[in-house]
C-alpha cells in the first residue's frame, strides 16, 4: 500500500512539474532575443546554446533573487520557478556551442591578443574556449555583447558577484578589454 | 485510467523527461501530407507561425498567403524618422520561409469559409485547410476622425502607423518642417498597436529637432487616452532630453485636457477637438484600429465588434473551429485584470509558436502542451537612451493570468524608497543596444 502511494505520488509530482514546465515551450520565448537553439543573430544579444550548465543555472537564479544586476533578464526570470530555471539551463547546455565568428582587423586582433595574454588567458584559455569551471565560453560570442557586459563589471553601477572577473576588468583600460572582446568574438573554435 | 487516457499520460512522462513533444514517430514521418494549415497574413504573426510549423513538423503543408513581397518591420521605424536607422535595416524577404518548404503565395485573401474550410484569393485561387492561422494585423478606421480618407493618410496626413512608404513621407515632411514649427501627433482611442509606438515617436522626433537646426520646434501630441505606456520613463526622459511641458520641446495633452481630436481640417493644417482648434505644419493622425478587413468579414471579430476572442489554451478562435487568430487582430490577456495582451510583434511571435505547437500536437495525437506568453517592447527614446517592459502570462484553469513576478517595465528610480536617486545612464544607454539586438533576432526567428 505505501508502495502504490509512493508510485502516485512520484507520478503525481512528475504530472504537475509538466503541467507547469513544459521546457521546450519555455525555451521557445527566448529565441525572439538569443536565437533558435540559442545561436544569436543579433550582435548586442548573448548566444546561450552550449554554455555550462552550472553557469546557466547561477547567472539565472543570481537575477532572480536579485544578487546580479541585468538590463533586461533580472525581470524575465523572476516569473519562473527554480525548477523551471534549471530546466532551462539544461536544455540549453545540451545544444552545440555555434560560435559566430566575426570578422576584425589584424591590427585590432594584435592588440587583443596583447591583452589577452597578459590577463584573461589564465581562465577564459587563449581562445575563450577553454574556461575555467565557473567561466562562460568567449569563443565566438557577440563582441557587442561582450563589450557591454565588460561594461557592467567595470561601472561601479551594476551589481555582478564574481569577485576574481570584477577585479580582473579592472586590470585593462576600456579600450584594451573592449579589443579583448573583439579577440574572443573572432575566434572560430 | 481509460487506455487513451494512459497512453497520453505515458506520452506526457516522456515529454516531462525531457523526449521532444514534437518527436514524430517513424511510421507517420514517412507518410503523405499529415495535415494542411494556411496562415493568412505574413508579419511577425503569420510568419513565425509557418516557420515554427515547418520546423516542428515537416510533414505538415504550410501555404503562406501574404500580399506584399517584402515585410517591413514597424518595431524600430520610429528611429527611421530621426535618421538614426535605414529603412532596410527593417526589411525581411519571404525566402527564408520558402526554403524551409513553407509555400509562399503572395496575393490577397479576398474570402474565407470556415465551414466549408477554404480560403480564396484575388486572383481567383482557392485553398482547403485543416486548420488556419489567422494573423492580417489591423485595419484603420478613418472614419473615426471627421475629414480624414486612406488616401489623405497616403498623401498629406502620413499615419506611419504601418512602416513603410509613409514613414519616409513623414520622414520627409520631418525635414521640410522649419524651424519652430509644430508636428502634431493625434493619438487615437486604445487599443493600438505599440501602446508605447507614438511616445517613442514623439522622442525621435524631438532628437532629430535638436541635431538639425530646429531646436525652436514643438511636438504636441493630442491624446484621446488619459494616460499612457511607461509614462514615468518618458517623462524623465522627455524632461532630461527635450524639455516636457509648458515652454519645453514636447507637449502632451490628455484626453481629459482637450487631447481628443475629433475632426482634421488637411487645407487649414488643423485639428479639432469640437472647442479649441490646434494647428500644425505636420499633422501625423494614427486612426483607430480594429482587427485586419478579412477576419471580420470571416466573422471572427466577435469581441466589441472590433477584435477576435481566442482560446487561452492555443489561441483557437471562439467563434469558428480550427481557425486561430495571433497578433494584432485577437484579444487576449488578464481582461478583468486590466492587463490585456499588448499589440506587439514580441506578443504575435509568441502567439505564433503557441499555435504551432498546439497544431502540432494535435495532428499528431500528443497531448496539448501548456502555454506561456511573453512580451518584450524596447523603445529607443535618443541614440544613447531606451527603456523596456516585460510580459509574462501563464494559464490556469483555462485563463490568462497575468504574472506580475515576471513583468515590470524597467526602473523607474534607483536607490532607496527614501532616498531615491535617478537611474544610472548606462542603464538607459544599454537598452539602445538590446532593442537593436531583439530586432535582429525577432526577424530571423520569424523570416530565416
Ligand atoms: C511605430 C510602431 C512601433 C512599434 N514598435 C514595436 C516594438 O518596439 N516592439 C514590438 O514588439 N512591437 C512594436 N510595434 C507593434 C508591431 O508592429 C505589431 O504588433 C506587429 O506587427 C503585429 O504583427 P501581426 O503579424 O499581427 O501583424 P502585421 O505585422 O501587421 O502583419 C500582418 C500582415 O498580414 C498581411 N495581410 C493582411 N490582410 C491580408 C489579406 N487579406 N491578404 C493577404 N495578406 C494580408 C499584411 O500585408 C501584413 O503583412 C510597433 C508598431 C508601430 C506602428
Ligand atoms: C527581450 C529579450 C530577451 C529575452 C526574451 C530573453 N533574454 Fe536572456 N538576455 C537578454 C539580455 C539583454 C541579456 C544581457 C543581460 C541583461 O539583461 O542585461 C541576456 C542574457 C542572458 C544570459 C546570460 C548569457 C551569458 O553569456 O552570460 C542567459 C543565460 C539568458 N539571457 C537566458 C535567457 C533565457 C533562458 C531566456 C528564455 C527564458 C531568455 N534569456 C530570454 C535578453 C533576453
Ligand atoms: C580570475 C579569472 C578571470 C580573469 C583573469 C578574467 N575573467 Fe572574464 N570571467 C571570469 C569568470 C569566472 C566569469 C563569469 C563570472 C560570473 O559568473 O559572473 C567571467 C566572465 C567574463 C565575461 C562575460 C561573459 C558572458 O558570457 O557574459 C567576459 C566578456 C569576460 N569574462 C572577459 C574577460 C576578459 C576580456 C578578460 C581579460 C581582460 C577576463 N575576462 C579576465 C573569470 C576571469
Amino acid at each position: 500500500m505505501r508502495r502504490i502511494f509512493l508510485v502516485l505520488a512520484l507520478v503525481c509530482l512528475s504530472f504537475a512539474a509538466q503541467a507547469r514546465t513544459d521546457v521546450t515551450i519555455l525555451a521557445r520565448t527566448c529565441n525572439n532575443c538569443h536565437g533558435v537553439g540559442g545561436v544569436s543573430a543579433g550582435a548586442s544579444m548573448p548566444s546561450i546554446g552550449g554554455l555550462q550548465r552550472d553557469y546557466l543555472r547561477r547567472v539565472m537564479k543570481q537575477w532572480k533573487y536579485d544578487e546580479r544586476s541585468a538590463i533586461t533578464m533580472s525581470r524575465i526570470v523572476k516569473g519562473f520557478s527554480d525548477d523551471e530555471i534549471d530546466a532551462l539551463a539544461d536544455y540549453f547546455a545540451k545544444q552545440p556551442w555555434t560560435p559566430v565568428v566575426q570578422k576584425t582587423s589584424p591590427e585590432a586582433m594584435d592588440k587583443g591578443l596583447a591583452t589577452v595574454s597578459k590577463i584573461c588567458t589564465d581562465c577564459h584559455g587563449k581562445a575563450g574556449s577553454d574556461p575555467d569551471v565557473d567561466a562562460p565560453n568567449l569563443n565566438g560570442q557577440w563582441a557587442r555583447y561582450m563589450e557591454l557586459e565588460l561594461e557592467k563589471y567595470r561601472s561601479g553601477e551594476f551589481k555582478m558577484p564574481h569577485r576574481k572577473m570584477k577585479k580582473a576588468i579592472h586590470e585593462a583600460s576600456p579600450a584594451d578589454a573592449a579589443a579583448a572582446a573583439r579577440y574572443f568574438g573572432a575566434q572560430s573554435k | 485510467m481509460s487506455s487513451i487516457d494512459r497512453r497520453n499520460f505515458l506520452k506526457t512522462l516522456t515529454a516531462a523527461a525531457g523526449a521532444s513533444v514534437l518527436s514524430i514517430p517513424k511510421a507517420w514521418s514517412a507518410s503523405a501530407i499529415k495535415a494542411r494549415v494556411v496562415v493568412i497574413g505574413g508579419g511577425f504573426g503569420g510568419a513565425t507561425a509557418a516557420r515554427y510549423l515547418r520546423m516542428l513538423d515537416p510533414g505538415i503543408e504550410v501555404t503562406l498567403i501574404e500580399r506584399g513581397t517584402r515585410y517591413t518591420s514597424c518595431p524600430l521605424s520610429n528611429e527611421v524618422l530621426s535618421g538614426s536607422r535605414d529603412i532596410k535595416s527593417l526589411q525581411a524577404g519571404y525566402q527564408g520561409l520558402a526554403r524551409r518548404g513553407v509555400q509562399v503565395v503572395h496575393n490577397e485573401v479576398t474570402q474565407v469559409d470556415p465551414v466549408g474550410k477554404k480560403v480564396s484569393t484575388a486572383e481567383g485561387n482557392s485553398f482547403s485547410y485543416d486548420a488556419l492561422v489567422m494573423a492580417p494585423g489591423v485595419d484603420f478606421d478613418y472614419g473615426a476622425f471627421k475629414g480624414l480618407t486612406a488616401e489623405l493618410s497616403e498623401t498629406r496626413l502620413p499615419h506611419a502607423w504601418k512602416a513603410g512608404p509613409q514613414t519616409l513621407l513623414l520622414k520627409q515632411q520631418l525635414e521640410d518642417m522649419p524651424d519652430g514649427g509644430r508636428f502634431i501627433i493625434v493619438v487615437p482611442k486604445g487599443p493600438f498597436r505599440c501602446p508605447p509606438g507614438p511616445y517613442e515617436r514623439a522622442a525621435q522626433v524631438a532628437m532629430y529637432c535638436q541635431h538639425h537646426g530646429k531646436k525652436k520646434s514643438k511636438i504636441l501630441i493630442l491624446d484621446s487616452n488619459d494616460s499612457f505606456s511607461k509614462r514615468p520613463l518618458f517623462e524623465e526622459a522627455w524632461k532630461a532630453l527635450y524639455g516636457y511641458g509648458q515652454g519645453g520641446m514636447i507637449e502632451w495633452v490628455a484626453a481629459a485636457n482637450g487631447g481628443k481630436v475629433e475632426e482634421v481640417n488637411p487645407s487649414a493644417m488643423t485639428c479639432l477637438n469640437g472647442f479649441d482648434e490646434f494647428k500644425g505644419n505636420v499633422i501625423n493622425i494614427i486612426p483607430p484600429h480594429r482587427a485586419g478587413k478579412i477576419a471580420r468579414d470571416a466573422g471572427l471579430a466577435n469581441f466589441k465588434d472590433a477584435w477576435c476572442a481566442v482560446k487561452p489554451e492555443n489561441m483557437e478562435s471562439t467563434a469558428h473551429k480550427d481557425v486561430y487568430v495571433i497578433g494584432d487582430a485577437c484579444v487576449g490577456g488578464d481582461l478583468a485584470g486590466n492587463n490585456a495582451f499588448p499589440k506587439s510583434a514580441h506578443m504575435a511571435n509568441s502567439q505564433a509558436k503557441i499555435v504551432a505547437a498546439s497544431l502540432v500536437a494535435k495532428i499528431n495525437g500528443m497531448p496539448q502542451p501548456t502555454p506561456v506568453y511573453t512580451n518584450t517592447c524596447y523603445s529607443v527614446v535618443a541614440h544613447d537612451w531606451g527603456f523596456s517592459v516585460v510580459h509574462l502570462f501563464r494559464v490556469e484553469n483555462g485563463q490568462w493570468v497575468y504574472i506580475k513576478e515576471g513583468s515590470g517595465i524597467s526602473p523607474v528610480t534607483f536607490g532607496t524608497k527614501e532616498a531615491p536617486r535617478p537611474v544610472p545612464r548606462i542603464y538607459r544607454k544599454m537598452e539602445v543596444d538590446y532593442a537593436d539586438g531583439w530586432l535582429r533576432n525577432i526577424l530571423s526567428d520569424g523570416f530565416s
